[in-house]
């Protein structure tokens, strides 16, 4: 067992030195129009801000150089990031370009009725190299319940103009258990998913968020023997295709894996900028304000944007890396995270087909995954 | 004697149905005679438990003494006794009767009289007090003076004139009250001369003061710093301190015959004195002591468990605690091998046992897992021994137990005529067996003795839905009657739980252990594995469901955004997890050891 540079506090945590976080998040909170299910920091309106709000980013991540190293990602999400038009993409990407690695991941979400063939070229003379487009569904029906403006047609244009523009990675993101989906759906969708030859997949279970257009409606979800039905199939069917199942909602081709979530998953420290943002260095959950007018005047002035700091004890961020790796195909390597609050459960679910040790790491099980959270539960003290 | 003479005392009680208005008349009395005044006034001073105040019923009974000057000028001594409104503590009740010379009977008058009214009102009669009829609510745009008016002059054979009426809650009539209680409620006639002769008809435990005795003179007198003797348990009781409620506790230098006050006693708990017994001096002993109060035991039973098994020294102190102000609360230490360590408790009835669950919830922070109710069953094994039997788990061995009497109760039911049927079919699912019938006003009294076991489950709620509310119940102990149990088992993925085992009738008992089984399968949530429960007797499986596993227990979404949101939606499913018992590996819900109490309407089919 290798010692990385951290102290061994009690419990068999390791506290990083805190060094520069290597991972930044931008958040672009713009869009034309908010959808059914969403409850992320956006702004529909004021879109003749958006070069102010680019420099307001632009003066954070200077503001906060200390905490920023050389970045291996960086992550540009939304809001509509692409309609912050290539140009002020580019821009950010400029005033980035000294502490971006060489061989850095950069990810764009775009909304594929806002890209053609141009802009995708733009994004990637920029230094994009990875696009997500929110698909969500395919189906119409399904689509109106979202909200989504996209039509699958826009979709598969978006992801041929993306290859042709010769980005290293495309993905899709998609919904199941949407109120409404019918299993028929679910095949369409698949079926659309598969033959668009993406190399990335995020497939999420629709959470009925408070304060969104389908939780007014009072939309219910599927029962839990619906939407296992829905989750199981997908998950057999995109591995059969040749994706791997890495994460709890994310399918990747060989060499794909998203590697700036892939920081999120293993706790790597990340920096967050832009109203709304989230990030997690030296212990320390920084959340930035939403309200762009405030952000960009509060930077304008020199100022610190407005956020709130959470601070992570130890028992606290080793239980966040078990609830985070279990999340994981690669499950948690206990000799960086240290050991869960029951050792004893491991046995027991270990016996019980839940989880296999591998050396050092913890992994679940196939059918165990489905399940994570009463494993965590099991392993873990989450307590307030 | 305090310049008052017996002829200007009056003890009286208030009978009422719960809700009828007799909190907010006992406050409208305590204002109107300005023992308090109105910045001190809130409502229902009488009811002073937090508990008491939120269910709006009376617990424990309380003697209040009120000064009243009546239109013939003279100034009276009220002393107004509280009686509390519930059917499981009808005991205290006749204890409160015993201590007056008249009662007002309070009725609703857009409810009439309910069957608790009704069995007070016989208890009033057998006590000789003078009734004074009094219908409340006559503000209430549904109250109907006229029909109950007359049927509560029919039920104490008086004239509907004599029915006084009022709005507590606005004050009107209230004055007419007291008028009644000094002209139509006879004074005391004790023998002030007479050696000391005084009822303990209440008690209750003051953190600072020790026991404090509620008693009512009846000859004699005490004097402060008296030597008292208790002429049943044969105590001696120094009389430190005496005095009377005003409400608020205020010491006199002597109490005399008539009178009502209390006693400082200076025991440690309510069980070592006796309420019923009678107090003498003991340098001057009365011949005969009065006559008492049946014992009162209790006659629900259940098994109280802490959920973090560490706090069982915590749940033996809160026990000790409430048992000082309880005397009717019993327990001793109970094994589980389903819930660990915890206590089998007693109680007078079902209220009694929420009260003492929720505030050992509430007042001493406990986390509990309450078994299953039952009652006392009376068994004789083959070898001859009698066996008082309080859980399931005690019952000895089919092979071994000659007979089991288990006890019934007279259960009086109230209710508008189109419902009879349902109350009929109601009482004979639970194996009552029909005593008689009779018209009362425009309703109809129906009287079954029934097994207390099946009042103990959801009967009264059963009652209630099935008549649309419009039924009332009052039972009373009649005694032990021989019947065919048997003891019925829960398996949970193959092991027994005690904790889930009932006694049932053996004819009940498949249809009981189906409806169970059902019953748990919907309040047992899917856990990581598959769990079967079965029903069983004498080891034969006679019902079984699945608790099928979960198939999806995921948080869909986690960047760097949702971390935290993601930690506390586990911290809030490990506090939903606190009301859950780990049993083998099954995590069962307090719900579940309840369940029993609901699966009569499965057991009908």
């Amino acid at each position: 067992m290798t010692t990385p540079a951290h102290t061994g506090a009690p419990g068999g945590v390791d506290v990083p030195v805190a060094a520069p976080a290597r991972h930044l998040y931008v958040h672009l909170p713009f869009c034309a129009h908010r959808c059914g299910y969403c409850a992320f920091v956006v702004e529909t309106g004021g879109l003749d801000r958006r070069d102010d709000y680019i420099a307001a980013v632009i003066c954070e991540v200077e503001q906060r150089c200390a905490e920023i190293g050389v970045l291996d990602t960086i992550y540009l999400g939304g809001g509509t990031p692409t309609l912050m038009r290539p140009r002020r993409i580019a821009r950010l990407l400029r005033a980035l370009a000294d502490r971006t690695a060489r061989a850095a991941e950069v990810t764009v979400e775009a909304n594929p009725e806002t890209v053609d063939g141009a802009q995708l070229d733009a994004l990637r003379a920029a230094g994009v190299t990875r696009v997500s487009l929110g698909a969500q569904s395919f189906r119409p029906r399904v689509l109106e319940r979202l909200e989504r403006r996209a039509t699958a047609e826009q979709v598969e244009a978006a992801v041929r103009c993306a290859r042709r523009a010769g980005f290293d990675s495309v993905g899709i993101d998609l919904l199941f258990a949407v109120p409404g989906q019918t299993a028929a759906d679910l095949e369409g969708d698949i079926a659309r998913a598969l033959a668009l030859g993406v190399d990335h997949v995020s497939w999420y279970e629709l959470e009925i968020k408070p304060g969104t257009a389908l939780e007014r409606m009072g939309a219910a979800p599927p029962d839990e023997d619906d939407a296992a039905d829905a989750y199981e199939r997908i998950v057999d069917a995109l591995t059969a295709a040749g994706f791997e199942w890495y994460e709890t909602a994310n399918f990747a081709r060989p060499g794909h894996r998203a590697r700036h979530n892939m920081a999120y998953w293993t706790a790597a420290d990340h920096v967050g900028v832009g109203v709304g943002a989230v990030g997690t260095a030296g212990g320390l959950r920084r959340r930035n304000a939403p309200g762009v007018d405030r952000y960009v005047a509060a930077l304008r002035a020199g100022r610190e944007p407005a956020h709130a700091v959470e601070a992570l004890d130890a028992d606290t961020r080793r239980r966040e890396r078990w609830m985070l790796g279990l999340r994981l195909a690669d499950g948690v390597d206990t000799s960086r995270v240290g050991p869960p609050d029951h050792p004893v459960a491991l046995d027991d679910l270990e016996d019980a087909g839940m989880l296999v040790r591998d050396g050092a790491r913890v992994r679940l099980t196939h059918r165990a995954r489905f399940v994570q959270n009463a494993v965590a539960g099991r392993l873990m003290d989450f307590a307030a | 004697m305090n310049g008052v003479t017996e002829q200007t005392i009056r003890n009286f009680c208030i009978i009422a149905h719960i809700d009828h208005g007799k909190s907010t008349l006992a406050d409208r009395i305590l204002q109107i005679t300005g023992a308090v005044s109105e910045r001190e006034m809130r409502d229902q001073i009488l009811d002073s438990m937090d508990l008491e105040r939120e269910r709006g019923i009376t617990i424990k009974a309380q003697a209040v003494r009120v000064h009243y000057t009546a239109s013939d000028g003279v100034t009276y001594q009220l002393n107004l006794i509280d009686t509390p409104g519930h059917v499981d503590f009808s005991y205290e009740v006749s204890r409160s009767l015993a201590a007056c010379e008249g009662a007002l009977l309070v009725v609703d008058a857009s409810q009439g009289i309910e069957a608790q009214t009704l069995a007070n009102v016989y208890l009033a009669i057998e006590s000789d007090l003078e009734i004074i009829p009094v219908l409340n609510k006559i503000d209430l745009p549904q109250a109907d003076p006229e029909l109950h008016g007359r049927a509560v002059a029919d039920l104490i054979g008086d004239d509907p004139d004599n029915v006084l009426r009022i709005s507590a809650k606005t004050g009107e009539g209230v004055a007419d009250v007291l008028e009644a209680i000094v002209a139509r409620i006879p004074p005391p006639e004790g023998e002030p001369a007479a050696p000391l002769r005084a009822l303990i008809f209440d008690s209750v435990y003051d953190q600072y003061r020790g026991v404090v005795a509620f008693v009512r003179i009846v000859d004699g007198g005490i004097r402060s710093g008296d030597k008292l003797y208790a002429m049943q348990t044969g105590l001696s009781i120094p009389a430190d301190q005496i005095g009377i409620m005003s409400p608020r506790m205020v010491p006199v230098e002597r109490l005399d015959a008539g009178e009502t006050g209390y006693i400082v006693t200076g025991l440690k708990a309510v069980g070592d004195l006796r309420v019923g017994d009678t107090l003498t001096l003991a340098h001057n002993r009365a011949a005969e002591p009065l006559p008492g109060y049946r014992d009162v035991k209790p006659m629900v039973f259940c098994g109280l468990f802490p959920v973090d098994a560490d706090d069982y020294p915590d749940l033996r102190d809160a026990l000790e605690k409430l048992s000082l102000n309880d005397a009717s609360l019993v327990w001793e230490p109970e094994t589980s091998q389903a819930l660990g360590f915890g206590f089998r408790c007693g109680f007078l009835g079902l209220l009694h046992m929420d009260i003492v669950r929720e505030r050992l919830e509430r007042e001493y922070n406990l986390e509990l897992l309450a078994t299953t109710p039952n009652v006392e069953y009376q068994v004789r094994t083959t070898s001859g021994d009698e066996v008082e039997v309080h859980s399931p788990a005690e019952l000895p061995a089919p092979n071994s137990t000659e007979v089991i009497r288990e006890p019934y109760v007279r259960c009086t039911v109230l209710v508008p005529k189109d419902h009879i049927g349902a109350v009929m079919e109601l009482c004979q699912e639970r194996r009552g067996t029909f005593v008689t019938m009779e018209p009362i006003e425009n309703r109809q009294q129906i009287i079954y003795d029934m097994p207390l076991a099946e009042i103990v489950m959801d009967f009264y709620d059963q009652l209630k839905s099935r008549t649309r509310g419009y039924a009332s119940l009052d039972y009373d102990l009649v005694g032990y009657r021989e019947s065919p149990l048997v003891k019925l088992d829960v398996l949970l993925a193959g092991d027994p739980v005690d904790a889930l085992s009932m006694i049932v009738h053996k004819d009940l008992a498949y249809a009981r252990g189906k409806a169970l089984v059902e019953r748990l399968q919907k309040t047992i949530p899917r856990q990581m594995f598959e769990v079967p429960i079965q029903a069983a007797i004498g080891g034969k499986i006679i019902a079984r469901e699945t608790v099928k596993a979960r198939r999806k227990d995921v948080l869909a979404k986690c960047y760097g955004g949702d971390i935290s949101r993601k930690r506390k939606l586990l911290e809030k499913q490990k506090e939903g997890k606190k009301r859950m018992k780990q049993v083998g590996r099954i995590e069962v819900p307090q719900e579940a050891f309840l369940s029993v109490l609901t699966i009569q309407d499965g057991a009908k089919k």
